[in-house]
C-alpha cells in the first residue's frame, strides 16, 4: 500500500487516533534511530536531592559540632 | 593563589555522546585507616552531598552507629539516611572535612552538593570546552 493510497484513510480518522498514529510514527522512528524515549509507564529516579534544607542543616551542625571538638 | 586544576567531562555510560557528558570529579575520601578513591558527581541542585551505601561500608562506616538521621528529598527520601564526616582530597589540594548524607540506595551515584563540597571549593564549569575547574575556597584568581 502507499502513502497515496494511506491518506484519504489517514484524513478520516477521528482526533484521537490521528494522535496515536503521530505518537506511533515518532515512537518507531526513535527506535529505528536508537533515540531513548521516556515511557509513561516507567519510573524514572531523580537522585538529585533539592531543597533538602532540614539536611542541609543538620550537616552543617554536625560539622559544627565535629569542627568545636578538641 | 593555587592554580586550579582541571578536569574532563565524562560518560558515565562511555558511548552515548555529547549530550551525555556529566561534571565527574576524582575525589580520595578517608575515615580513620580506610582509603577509598572514587568520583563524585559535582551536582549544584544537590543541597547536600550524598555517599552511596557501599561506598560507606568501604569507608569503615558502620550503619548502626550512626545516629544522626538525615532526611532527603526526590527519589532519596524513601530511604533513611544518616549524617557522616570524612575526609576528602581533591587533587592534591590540603584534605577538608566532607559532611554527607549516607543513604542506603546502592544504584546512587556520589553526589557533591552544595553543603558542604561547594562551600570548600570553588568550581568554574566551562562546558563548552568539557572541562572544569577546581580551586579551594578563596584561592581562586
Amino acid at each position: 500500500m502507499s502513502l497515496t493510497e494511506l491518506f484519504p484513510a489517514i484524513k478520516m480518522l477521528p482526533r484521537a487516533d490521528k494522535l496515536r498514529l503521530m505518537q506511533f510514527l515518532v515512537i518507531d522512528l526513535a527506535q529505528e534511530e536508537g533515540v531513548p524515549l521516556l515511557s509513561a509507564e516507567a519510573e524514572y529516579p531523580i537522585w538529585t536531592p533539592l531543597n533538602a534544607f532540614d539536611a542541609a542543616d543538620t550537616l552543617l551542625q554536625m560539622l559544627k559540632t565535629h569542627q568545636a571538638e578538641p | 593563589m593555587t592554580t586550579p586544576v582541571r578536569f574532563a567531562y565524562a560518560d558515565p555510560a562511555a558511548s552515548r555522546g555529547a549530550g551525555n557528558l556529566l561534571a565527574y570529579l576524582p575525589v580520595t575520601l578517608s575515615h580513620e585507616t580506610h582509603v577509598l578513591a572514587v568520583v563524585g558527581l559535582l551536582d549544584t541542585g544537590s543541597t547536600v552531598n550524598v555517599l552511596p551505601y557501599p561506598l560507606g561500608l568501604q569507608l569503615g562506616l558502620v550503619w548502626e552507629q550512626q545516629t544522626t538521621r538525615v532526611h532527603l528529598t526526590g527519589s532519596l527520601a524513601r530511604l533513611p539516611a544518616r549524617g557522616v564526616i570524612v575526609s576528602g582530597q581533591v587533587a592534591s589540594f590540603p584534605p577538608v572535612e566532607l559532611a554527607f548524607a549516607w543513604t542506603q540506595a546502592t544504584d546512587v551515584p556520589m553526589i557533591l552538593g552544595q553543603v558542604n563540597f561547594f562551600m570548600e571549593f570553588d568550581v568554574c564549569f566551562f562546558r563548552s570546552q568539557v572541562a572544569f575547574e577546581v580551586t579551594p575556597k578563596g584561592q581562586a584568581h
